[in-house]
């Protein structure tokens, strides 16, 4: 994956930003869309290059399902844990599409990740 | 009306997706993304799965799963081997170790080859005689296993078709001898 230096940095800061800002974060990774790790941050014994695979993977699935059932194209899956949860959304990155998972503890709450998911979209896409 | 549930796995490139677009009688269902691996020489590639299905004359059903090629999608080897009837790998032969490319789906689904009929589908043999398939035999040989390998153009439906033929034969065989 040949990606410029400063937007991997810049994908990097995010990722930090995030799993400092909000509380309860175990995991930040933005990934391409064939499970490459493009950038992460992580506060407990969790591999990257995993995290992005399998985030590449629900997102497909997502996606097939979306158009299966015909409501759209598919913004973001969320998986419910008992300890937690796992958020995978789409991001845009000077004009390529990646995703981006966060895998968070009981104390992290989901509406929080999901505004600061959109923040971070947000930022990305005008770079 | 039985229904069984056949997966294709093996080397990216191989043609699992090809293959079951081949046979599927049904519109497919596929999870391919833009590869950005420069070490692969392909424009997408699985990274959830693929299905398909296929209705046998006798009105059994069979559900045609393809998992990713890479081992970075191993948990998907995992959860989609789970009950299968009969496991498909698919070699391609133009790459540069496609022995030690089996290895990894043989090591990959090692519990499964135990109790699943399995075939090995080697593909672009024409072009790419070497490692032959009496060498794809002693490697399965070394590893204690007794497996068809078959020459197959996945792009061919009768091909794919022997392949799962052939599947089902080695799984009444193993009824018999059970």
């Amino acid at each position: 994956m040949n990606t410029p230096e400063h937007i991997r940095n810049t994908a990097y800061t995010e990722c930090q930003q995030l799993l400092n800002e909000v509380n309860g974060l175990m995991a930040v990774v933005i990934s391409s869309g064939d499970g490459f790790d493009l950038a992460s941050a992580v506060s407990k014994a969790l591999d990257p290059a995993r995290i992005a695979a399998m985030a590449s993977s629900i997102a497909a699935i997502g996606a097939v399902v979306s158009q299966e059932v015909q409501l759209g194209k598919s913004k973001s899956v969320t998986v419910n844990t008992e300890d937690g949860f796992v958020y995978i959304t789409h991001v845009e990155l000077a004009g390529t599409s990646y995703i981006l998972n966060v895998v968070a503890g009981q104390s992290a709450i989901l509406a929080q990740v999901i505004y600061q998911c959109s923040e971070i979209s947000k930022r990305l896409r005008s770079i | 009306m039985n229904e069984y549930k056949l997966v294709f796995t093996g080397t990216t490139g191989a043609g699992k997706t090809t293959a079951i677009n081949a046979i599927s009688e049904t519109a497919t269902i596929v999870t391919d993304v833009a590869n950005t691996d420069p070490t692969l020489a392909k424009a997408s590639t699985t990274v959830g799965l693929d299905f398909g299905q296929i209705n046998l004359a006798n009105g059994d059903r069979v559900r045609l799963f393809g998992t990713p090629g890479q081992s970075r999608f191993d948990f998907m080897w995992k959860i989609l081997v789970k009950d299968a009837f009969g496991l498909i790998i698919l070699i391609d032969n133009s790459r540069p170790a496609p022995l030690e490319d089996l290895e990894v789906y043989l090591n990959g689904f090692s519990h499964e080859l135990q109790t699943t009929p399995c075939v090995i589908g080697v593909g672009r043999t024409e072009a790419y005689p070497n490692p032959s398939l009496d060498d794809f035999s002693i490697k399965l040989e070394n590893q204690n296993l007794t497996l068809p390998v078959i020459p197959v153009d996945v792009r061919r439906a009768e091909d794919v078709t022997m392949l799962i033929d052939i599947l089902m034969a080695q799984a009444e065989a193993d009824l018999i001898n059970a």
